[in-house]
Parts: structure tokens; C-alpha cells; sequence
């Protein structure tokens, strides 16, 4: 299929002709650089007004790519956010000058959607203070560009911590918002975007604007959930709670449905405050649950324990004993399994994250061990979110993809309590259209293991697994930039044009991360 | 992770920002330059040391960042690597050459194990008597303290007198009060038994039972995370025996007070130094701050109106009250 070229400063087409098919080879991956145009004038406008902007290699090469490591486009130049204000006077200019402007938090996304593909990258980090602690009203007030591990470290200082974060210490609190933010606890608390109460936000023409579900409320649901398309957050109000260490269980299943059957039943009856599963092959699945208080692992205990179908470890060891002894053959899957579990399971139990019995600092352990056993510089995530109902079958045909794909994959599950009262900023974002009560998210990630392997075969394996959700009427729990490709596939054109007819006129010369959905 | 053939370079690096979390320049500046990602991003992209000289000038060198990078990758080893391609800060070359003369000048070692003081100790001699007795230790005339400015400032390290400095003290238990010079021994003598200061100390029951659970214990960052893997274990087992909150994050990585860089050679506490000990004590009621590191007691008494001990003043305490 032929994509025409794209005017600058203008959107194209949907690229997804009705006949096409249904992946989309590198359409998101690297879109077109901006040509440049304007660039000196623009640079020269923010010098004059005070705004360092750093042009240096060294420093673009800073931002060129995401943690995906497959997109990569180089900004022409780079500012590192410090007040709002600062902001405002670079979107301005933006605007009258036609630069685009990527803008960048913890850069975790996988798609390239924090990275600039020419234009001026926007790096939030340089605001990233807490502003004001209320221990009493349980809000903090916070720089946007903070990151999460930041936050809940002067947090704790008071014996306080966020309600739910990414399992990823480096994501910032301003990027996470915009895509949604899923923890282990979100099955009780909902994503992270749930948790903020009111934002500052500079508009793509440079206004600054205070916004809430009571203030400015039409902003404030566009900008929640909104992939950053029509404004900057510099400032954000959040709903915190006391700090409490989890008291965690771990079952393991050598059935994917069943351990999903199992997680649904203990978020649908309210069972445990953070569930989740992770998979370490196809026939070893971890279903951990864990509690903030004794009295809900008691109750756990009492009613809900014995109608798990997990094992506990030892079990389970022997269960896969007896497997892997009548079936020899299959020794090196057995080994692999062996190897990871010796690898990964201490980084879960290191004994400075626990004190009697409990664990610490969940986003630590987790983020941890993320890094060192599934991180490297390729990181290809994609995901699916779907209602409750269907969720057993967009996970067993991802699966069946990762299958084909790689010899070793992850999965990693939970679910997302969905508010009522938020129904307007879910519009057009990770939670899927037909889900009431909960979604489902679940995210699949090939275990790279120094292999090396061509950015087609990791594009043709997203464009696998985003096609599911197409074809299943699913969203995407965390999105990616995938999501220009797919979007009018899965929301429709009459949602679509709607909200893109919103973003031209809040956004006239199309600047703001421009290339992520429009 | 990388396949364990990659070599432990900045190449290797993902991006990932975990150093970031913990490194003071960058907290101090919040700029992605000044990072060891930014440095390691930067030679990616084929940055010189030249356009580096700024960043790899600010490093504090507290090696924080080495435990936490998921590529294993020995990013402090990095920096000062490429420090010794930059120019020497002027003033602090002329601290090496001094420290060197006062070497050739020192009187032999005396025998059995030692303790090697370092700058900062030295500095407080009745303090020194008071940590040589407490761990029953000589303390060396020679502690290689030109060897360690050498360290810090990326300045030329001749052969023959480190040859000469490490043949006087091989083979012997050593404590170590400077966290540079700690490091830089266990790769030079493999076979020692080395300590850092605030271990040995942290150790002796007349102190240990000395710390409460009211006071903020600053572990001295160099030494720890020199020996993290280890360390950690010590300092969890502190924290839980004594109660007491200490400055290591959440990741149990030390927040050292300090974020200036060559903390301690230079004269007097930078303003970025009140900057970050403030920021360390923002939040947090002790009654009382223990150091380990004889310069931090100093920053951090500028700061704070809560008395400042050093590890070693505890048993001083103890004997006082005892006296009393
Ligand atoms: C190893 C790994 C583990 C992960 N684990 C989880 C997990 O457990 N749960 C989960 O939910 N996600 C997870 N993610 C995804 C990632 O955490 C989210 O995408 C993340 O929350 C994004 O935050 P960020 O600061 O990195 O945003 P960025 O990647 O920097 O940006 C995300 C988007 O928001 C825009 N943006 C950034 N900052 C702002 C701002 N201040 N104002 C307006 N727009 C902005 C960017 O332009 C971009 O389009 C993981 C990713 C990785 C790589
Ligand atoms: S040694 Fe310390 S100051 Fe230097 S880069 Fe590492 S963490 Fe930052
Ligand atoms: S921790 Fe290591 S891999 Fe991660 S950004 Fe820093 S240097 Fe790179």
C-alpha cells in the first residue's frame, strides 16, 4: 500500500486502507522527520527570551530513542523543562513557528512516542519536585516530570505512598497519566490516572491552565488518558494513602486459563489488594496476591485461599518433577525453567526489601527485577486490554503469537477497576470501549536473551498481537504509538474525527506530539 | 539483560535511567546531561571527552550508581577513566603532589594490622586517637592519601610508589577510611582483609549499642557502594538491630550529604552541599545524626540544630556518661 507523504504541520490520512493488511510494517515505527523549517527563528526567539536550548549531539543522542530501542529519530534540539512558565513561552513559539514538540517523561514508552522525530524534545525531568505534602487531606502536589521512585521516596518520609504506579521505578508521574499507569493494586484502585485530583496543564498555544473534574473539566478529561495530544501537565495534584509493606503469596499453575479464572475471582470478590500474573513459560504461571493488613490476608485465608487451584512452591516443584521425569525429552525445557527460577525468584525475596515477612518496597523488587531479567536495549511490550469476559481469549491467541515468534516469552496480567464517575476520560483511551466493572490487561514480552533479531520480526510480532485487539474489539492497555495505525480500526471514524477535530482547534499548527496518535 | 559476552561498557547501556534515581549531580541539576545515562547516551553518540568535561568534572564519584545499573555496567570506573583524559584541576593537583611529599617523608608502617585514616579523619586528631583506640589499631603515617587525590582527580598514579605503598601494607587487616582508596585496594590486593571505616566501627558493641532508634545514621556512600552486595546485608542487619532510620534509599542505595564534586578536597561545604544535606534531613525529626564520614559531620552540622556525632564520638559519649 502506498502511504502518501504528509505535508508538515498537517495530518494524513489514516494510513489503514479497508483492503490493507492488517499489519502495518514499520508505519509507526519511524515516521517521517520534520524538515526543519523555521528551526533557527524558533531557537532564536527562545534564547531571547532566557530558554537554554541544547543542540549538541551528546545531548540529542540522549533522547534517540525510547525503552523500546527500535524507534529512533534524533530532536534538533532539546530543553529541559523548568517551570511552567518556561513551557508555555516554548509552545507559544512552537505555534507561531510550526516546530513540533515531543515531549518526554521517564521515556518508558516502547513505541516511540516519547521520541522526537526532528523538532524540539521536551525533557519534563527538569521539573520534578515534590511541591507540598498533606498528610492530613492525603494529597501531594508534585512537578510533573517526577519520577514515581522519587515520589514515593519522600513520601515515605512522612509514612506515606502512592495508591498505584507502574511496576517501573523511572516512569515520571506526568507520562504515566497520560497513558494510564497499571500496578498490582489496580484491581482495587484503578490505573494511575485515577489517582490524580487536579493538574496544571499548558495548552498547545501556551496557555496555562488549571484543571480538575470541577475546573476546566472538558481539559482535564482530554489531557487524563490522552497520550499527551492536547497539553503539557507541569503540575499534578494526587490522591496518596498510608504507607503499608504487603504481606505476598505466590501460586503457581501450570494452566494459563485456570490462573486467570482464579485472578478474576479474587478481584471480582474483593480478596486481596494486589493480585497479578506472570508467566515464566506457558506451563508455569505465577499468580501472586498480596495484602495490606493482616486482617485482609486473614480473611483471604478464611474464605478464599482453598478454592485457589494454584500450588505453592514445593508443590509445584514436585508437580513439574513428575512431568518432566516422564517426559525426558523434554530436559531443556525443564533447565530453562530451572535457570530462570534461580535467577529471578531471589531477586523477589532479597532480604533488604522484606522485614519480618513482608515486603517493603513492592515497586523496587518488581522494577528490579524487570530490568536485570527481562530489560535490554531492545524492549518490545505489546500489549492487549480487554473486558473481563474476553479476556481468557485475547490471552490464549497472544499467546499462540509469542509462540511463533520467540522461544521465550513472558506475560504479565492484572486487571483494572474501572471508575463510573470516569467514563469521560476514558474516551478514546487504553480501556477498552465495552468494559464495565473491570478491563483486563495483559502485556507480552519475548525474552530477548542476547539474541539478536530484526526490527521487521519485532514489528510483525506487535502488528500480530495489536491485530488481535482489532479483530476483538479490545483496546491497548498501556497504547502505543501503534495505536496512528490502528486507531481508527479500533475506535471507529466517528470517535476518531471527533477527537481530532478537538486537537486541531486546541492545537492549530498540530505541534504536540504530534506523531503519537494523530 | 545483555548476553554476559557484551563487554560492561557504556555501550550496554539501555536507557533505563535506574542510575539516575540515585545520583546526586543529576538530582542536584535535574539535567539529563549530568548522569551517568547522559554520559553513557552521549559516548553512545560519540561524544568526546571534551564535550563530557563538565559533567565528568561534577561527578561527586559516591558511586551510587555502580549497584544499580541492570547492565552491570562499572560506570564510575567509566568516569574516572575518562577524568584522567581531562586536565587536572589546577588547585588539586598541587593537594597530590603535597600529600606525595609528605609520603616520602612518613616513617615506616608499624606492624600487624592498620588503620589507613585518609584526609578527613586525619584532619581531627583527637578524633583519630579516639578511632585508633577504639579499634585497638596503629594508624599509618603513610595512608596513601596522595594515591587516593590521585583517584579522585584523574591524576597520573606513578608505578613505583604504588608499588611501594601497597608492599607496606599487604597482607594485613586494614581499615580504610577513605571509601576511594577502600575500593581502589580490593582490586590491588585481591587477598587483603579491608574494611571501611564506618564497618569496623559499626561493629564494636560499645558502639553499636550506642545507636537508637531516634537517630538518622549516614552511611559514608563510597565504601558502601564499593562493596554493595555485602554491605547491604551489614547495614540491613544495623537497621534492624538498632532501629534507627539511615540515608540509604529505597533502593538501599546511600544518599550521600555531599553533591559537589572532589567532596573533600576542596575547602569548606559548596552551596550544593547544604543544598542536598538539606534535602537528606527535608522530612525527618532525628534527635540525633551519627556520620561515619569525619567532613559530612561538618556539612551536616550547618544544617541542622540536632547534635552531629561521629560513629567514633558514640563510645566517647558512653565513656563520658560512664564518668559521670
Ligand atoms: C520495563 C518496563 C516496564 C513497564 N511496566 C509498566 C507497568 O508495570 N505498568 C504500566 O502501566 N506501564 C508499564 N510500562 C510502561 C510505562 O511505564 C508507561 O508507558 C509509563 O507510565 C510512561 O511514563 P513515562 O514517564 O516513561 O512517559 P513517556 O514515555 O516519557 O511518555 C509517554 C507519553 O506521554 C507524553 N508525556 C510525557 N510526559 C508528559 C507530560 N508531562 N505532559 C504531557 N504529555 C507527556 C509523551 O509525549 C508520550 O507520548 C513499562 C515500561 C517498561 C519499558
Ligand atoms: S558516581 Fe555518583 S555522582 Fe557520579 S555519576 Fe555515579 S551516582 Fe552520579
Ligand atoms: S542504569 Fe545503566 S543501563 Fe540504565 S541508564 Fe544508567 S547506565 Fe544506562
Amino acid at each position: 500500500m502506498l502511504i502518501p507523504p504528509v505535508v508538515p504541520g498537517t495530518v494524513g490520512p489514516c494510513p489503514v486502507a479497508p483492503d490493507a493488511l492488517k499489519g502495518i510494517v514499520r508505519q509507526q515505527t519511524n515516521p517521517a522527520r520534520w524538515n526543519g523549517g523555521g528551526w533557527d527563528a524558533y531557537v532564536a526567539e527562545l534564547r531571547a527570551a532566557g530558554v537554554e536550548v541544547a543542540e549538541s549531539m551528546a545531548t540529542r543522542g540522549i533522547f534517540a530513542t525510547d525503552a523500546g530501542g527500535t524507534a529512533y529519530g534524533m530532536p534538533h534540539g532539546v530543553v529541559v523543562a523548568r517551570s511552567t512558565a518556561q513551557v508555555a513561552a516554548l509552545l507559544k513559539a512552537a505555534q507561531a513557528h510550526r516546530v513540533p514538540v515531543t515531549v518526554r517523561g521517564g521515556g518508558l514508552t516502547t513505541e516511540g512516542e516519547s521520541v522526537a522525530y526532528g523538532g524540539v524534545l521536551l525533557d519534563m525531568t527538569g521539573m520534578s519536585r515534590v511541591l507540598h505534602v498533606d498528610a492530613d487531606a492525603l494529597t501531594v502536589r508534585c512537578e510533573a516530570g517526577i519520577y514515581w521512585h522519587a515520589l514515593a521516596e519522600e513520601l515515605r518520609r512522612e509514612n506515606l505512598d502512592y495508591l498505584s504506579a507502574p511496576l517501573n521505578m523511572t516512569s515520571s508521574v506526568g507520562g504515566t497519566l497520560g497513558v494510564g499507569g497499571i500496578d498490582v493494586n489496580s484491581a482495587r484502585l484503578g490505573c494511575s490516572a485515577d489517582q490524580a485530583i487536579a493538574l496544571r496543564v499548558v495548552t498547545p498555544t501556551g496557555d496555562i491552565v488549571e484543571c480538575s473534574d470541577s475546573e476546566n473539566a472538558e481539559l482535564f478529561q482530554r489531557v487524563i488518558l490522552g497520550y499527551g495530544q492536547f497539553g503539557v501537565i507541569t503540575e499534578v495534584t494526587l490522591r496518596v494513602r498510608p504507607y503499608t509493606p504487603l504481606r505476598m503469596h505466590y501460586y503457581y499453575y501450570s494452566s494459563l486459563r485456570t490462573a486467570i479464572e482464579d485472578l478474576q475471582l479474587l478481584d471480582r470478590n474483593d480478596a486481596s489488594d494486589y493480585s497479578g500474573i506472570l508467566t515464566i513459560m506457558d506451563c508455569a504461571v505465577n499468580l501472586l496476591v498480596a495484602f495490606d493488613s493482616d486482617e485482609r490476608e486473614a480473611a483471604f485465608k478464611a474464605t478464599w485461599e482453598q478454592r485457589l487451584r494454584g500450588y505453592g512452591e514445593f508443590g509445584f516443584a514436585l508437580c513439574m518433577a513428575g512431568h518432566y521425569a516422564l517426559r525426558p525429552w523434554q530436559i531443556g525445557e525443564a533447565l530453562y525453567l530451572l535457570r530462570r527460577k534461580q535467577a529471578v525468584f531471589p531477586e523477589f525475596r532479597r532480604p533488604e526489601f522484606h522485614r519480618d515477612g513482608r515486603m517493603d518496597d513492592r515497586s523496587v523488587v518488581f522494577s528490579r527485577a524487570v530490568w536485570k531479567h527481562w530489560g535490554s536495549r531492545n524492549m518490545v511490550i505489546p500489549d492487549l486490554a480487554t473486558s473481563a469476559d474476553r479476556f481468557v481469549e485475547a490471552v490464549e491467541r497472544g499467546n499462540a503469537v509469542c509462540r511463533k515468534y520467540f522461544r521465550h516469552y513472558t506475560l504479565y496480567c492484572v486487571g483494572i477497576k474501572l471508575r463510573a464517575d470516569h467514563a469521560p476520560h476514558y474516551e478514546m483511551s487504553c480501556v477498552p470501549p465495552g468494559a464495565e466493572g473491570w478491563a483486563y490487561g495483559c502485556e507480552f514480552e519475548p525474552m530477548i536473551e542476547g539474541e539478536v533479531y530484526s526490527r521487521d520480526h519485532f514489528q510483525s510480532f506487535k502488528n500480530a498481537i495489536y491485530d488481535i485487539g482489532v479483530d476483538m474489539g479490545a483496546s491497548y492497555y498501556r497504547f502505543g504509538g501503534m495505536m496512528k495505525g490502528y486507531i481508527r480500526r479500533v475506535f471507529g471514524d466517528a470517535l476518531v474525527d471527533r477527537h481530532l477535530a478537538m486537537k486541531r482547534q486546541a492545537d492549530p499548527a498540530m505541534i504536540l506530539n504530534r506523531d503519537v496518535i494523530f | 539483560m545483555y548476553a554476559t559476552t557484551h563487554p560492561r561498557d557504556y555501550p550496554a547501556c539501555s536507557g533505563c535511567s535506574l542510575c539516575r534515581l540515585v545520583c546526586p549531580m543529576w538530582r542536584h541539576r535535574r539535567d539529563p546531561r549530568f548522569s551517568p545515562e547522559g554520559i553513557a547516551k552521549a559516548r553512545q553518540n560519540g561524544a568526546g571527552v571534551t564535550e563530557l568535561a563538565d559533567v565528568l568534572d561534577a561527578c561527586t564519584l559516591c558511586g551510587a550508581c555502580d549497584p544499580v545499573c541492570p547492565e552491570d555496567i562499572a560506570l564510575s570506573d567509566m568516569i574516572m577513566d575518562l577524568r584522567r583524559e581531562l586536565e587536572l584541576p589546577p588547585d588539586l593537583a598541587v593537594l597530590q603532589v603535597g600529600y606525595e611529599q609528605a609520603a616520602a617523608r612518613a616513617t615506616p608502617a608499624p606492624a600487624g594490622a592498620l588503620l589507613l585514616p585518609g584526609t578527613a579523619l586525619r584532619a581531627d586528631p583527637p578524633l583519630l586517637a579516639q578511632v585508633a583506640v577504639l579499634l585497638g589499631l596503629r594508624s599509618a603515617e603513610d595512608d596513601g592519601a596522595d594515591l587516593a587525590v590521585a583517584l579522585e582527580i584523574g591524576g597520573d598514579i606513578e608505578l613505583q610508589r604504588k608499588r611501594r605503598f601497597l608492599a607496606a601494607i599487604d597482607g594485613r587487616s586494614l581499615v580504610v577510611g577513605d571509601g576511594l582508596l577502600l575500593r581502589a585496594l580490593r582490586r590491588w590486593l585481591p587477598g587483603a582483609r579491608l574494611q571501611g571505616l564506618g564497618e569496623a566501627l559499626g561493629n564494636l558493641p560499645a558502639i553499636r549499642r550506642r545507636i537508637t532508634s531516634a537517630d538518622f545514621y549516614v552511611v559514608e556512600a563510597r565504601a558502601f557502594h564499593a562493596d554493595h552486595a555485602r554491605l547491604v546485608a551489614h547495614y540491613d542487619a544495623l537497621r534492624k538491630d538498632r532501629g534507627c532510620t539511615m540515608n540509604l534509599d529505597l533502593q538501599r542505595i546511600a544518599m550521600p550529604p555531599r553533591a559537589s564534586a572532589y567532596p573533600g578536597l576542596r575547602m569548606g561545604p559548596a552551596r550544593d552541599d547544604l543544598e542536598q544535606a538539606r534535602w537528606l534531613l527535608q522530612g525527618r525529626r532525628p534527635a540525633r545524626i551519627v556520620v561515619e564520614d569525619a567532613a559530612e559531620r561538618e556539612l551536616l552540622r550547618r544544617v541542622t540544630d540536632v547534635p552531629v556525632l561521629h560513629l567514633a564520638e558514640l563510645a566517647a559519649l558512653n565513656e563520658e556518661l560512664h564518668h559521670a
